[in-house]
């Protein structure tokens, strides 16, 4: 039962892992992209989404 | 809900598609709540559920992407547009680091917890502060406050067809058929829009927030247009009632519901009816259930409304559905002279209010 746990445990974090290696990262704070962008130089992409 | 494909698209590109190689050069950022957004430096329709600006860290816009047409939220959303709007947004962002780019200045901020019918009415039942909401209440504040401007704030986003302007959206701001009052100024398929009212413009975002902040009494407009390379000017005359948008969708506008819909008579039919030839005599083409059920007016499909309140002529308006809007305010009662099997008919009609709903 431990060794199926934690080959599950594996299988999610490594499926998770390249998820995020694969997709872009969308940051949900505002505040703190501005920092990021002042840091990297980079410009800001911002998406406003109604959801309800 | 509006938008959620598109979105998708967008949030979930794979860093190896042409759009998620373009978007891993900026810092992306997906804001869901509008609580703490300054809405007047992200000014635009709020009728928008999905919007977006490419800036940089000083705040400084370079361009907007989205905007809808009334019949569809979706029309010139595409992942392709976004890619070229983007790509010239880093274009921008390397001059605005090099310094070629002027700053432009900051407006005041305004944020949701200042606005007072939001905290009132949404901050305060803890519900959650909509895009629509907000200009539904700014709205509201503005009739209030007796600064509503119905041409202005109501049919804000004209419409780039009724002049005749059909994109080719996937190449962004391509130019796929003119016509109407662009081909008659000259507009051609496969122009580039550069600017608009002599503004740049890089996306369909930019060219619909810069059209509705033309003033509603204009009677042209210049366009900018790239062809072969070279840029063209065009001096555009816009046609009556250029700004006038189907309101339908924005459902909780303050505009009078009326429960019917009407056409403009022709020139013909106000002849052979003997009715003032510049007046906007219309005739009823959908009446709706509400009509009945709330006792609002009798009015029937054929009928033609001949003067409201005793008026038979506007400015603006060429039907009396489009009077109604923009000389009532919704919740107000107007009379009505009606032509029904050749007799006038008079008539109340009561208009009622949508703001309970909020």
């Amino acid at each position: 039962m431990m060794r199926l746990f934690a080959f599950l445990t594996i299988l999610v974090s490594a499926a998770g892992l390249r998820a995020q290696d694969q997709f872009i990262t969308w940051r949900t704070n505002y505040r703190e992209a501005l920092r990021e962008a002042a840091q990297t130089r980079k410009p800001i992409f911002l998406e406003f989404r109604c959801e309800a | 809900m509006e938008g959620r494909v598109f979105d998708a698209q967008v949030v979930l590109s794979p860093k190896d598609s042409p759009l998620g190689k373009v978007l891993q050069e900026y810092v992306c950022v997906r804001v869901v709540r509008m609580d703490d957004v300054d809405v007047a430096l992200f000014d635009r329709d709020w009728n928008n559920a999905i919007y977006f600006f490419a800036l940089n860290s000083d705040e400084q816009i370079y361009l907007r992407y989205g905007g809808r047409e009334s019949a569809s939220p979706d029309t010139y959303n595409s992942v392709d547009s976004m890619r070229i709007a983007l790509e010239q947004g880093l274009a921008l962002h390397r001059k605005y680091l090099s310094g070629e780019l002027p700053k432009q200045e900051r407006p005041k901020p305004v944020f949701p917890r200042e606005m007072p019918l939001l905290v009132e009415r949404t901050f305060a039942r803890r519900a959650c502060v909509e895009c629509h909401l907000i200009g539904d209440f700014q709205n509201i504040q503005r009739e209030r406050d007796g600064v509503l401007d119905k041409l202005t704030h109501l049919y804000r986003s004209p419409d780039i067809k009724t002049i005749g302007i059909e994109l080719d959206v996937p190449k962004g701001l391509v130019v796929k058929e003119a016509k109407g009052a662009v081909a008659a100024a000259g507009m051609k398929a496969g122009d580039r829009i550069a600017s608009w009212d002599g503004t740049a413009v890089w996306s369909f975002g930019d060219v619909q927030y810069r059209y509705d902040k033309v003033d509603r009494h204009a009677k042209q407009l210049r366009i900018g247009v790239e062809r072969d390379g070279k840029p063209v000017d065009l001096t555009v005359d816009l046609p009556p009632r250029w700004w006038w948008t189907d309101l339908r969708f924005r459902q909780s506008s303050v505009d009078p519901r009326l429960d019917f819909e009407d056409r403009p008579l022709t020139d013909d039919e106000k002849r052979q009816l003997g009715l003032n030839p510049d007046g906007f005599a219309s005739r009823v083409k959908y009446v709706s259930e509400f009509a009945k059920i709330r006792k609002t007016h009798d009015l029937r499909v054929g009928d033609v409304i001949v003067a409201v309140d005793g008026v038979e002529r506007d400015e603006w308006a060429n039907t009396a559905e489009l009077f109604l809007k923009l000389h009532t305010k919704a919740g107000e009662s107007a009379k009505l002279e009606v032509l029904r099997d050749g007799k006038r008919v008079p008539m109340t009609l009561q208009t009622n209010i949508l703001s309970f709903r909020k």
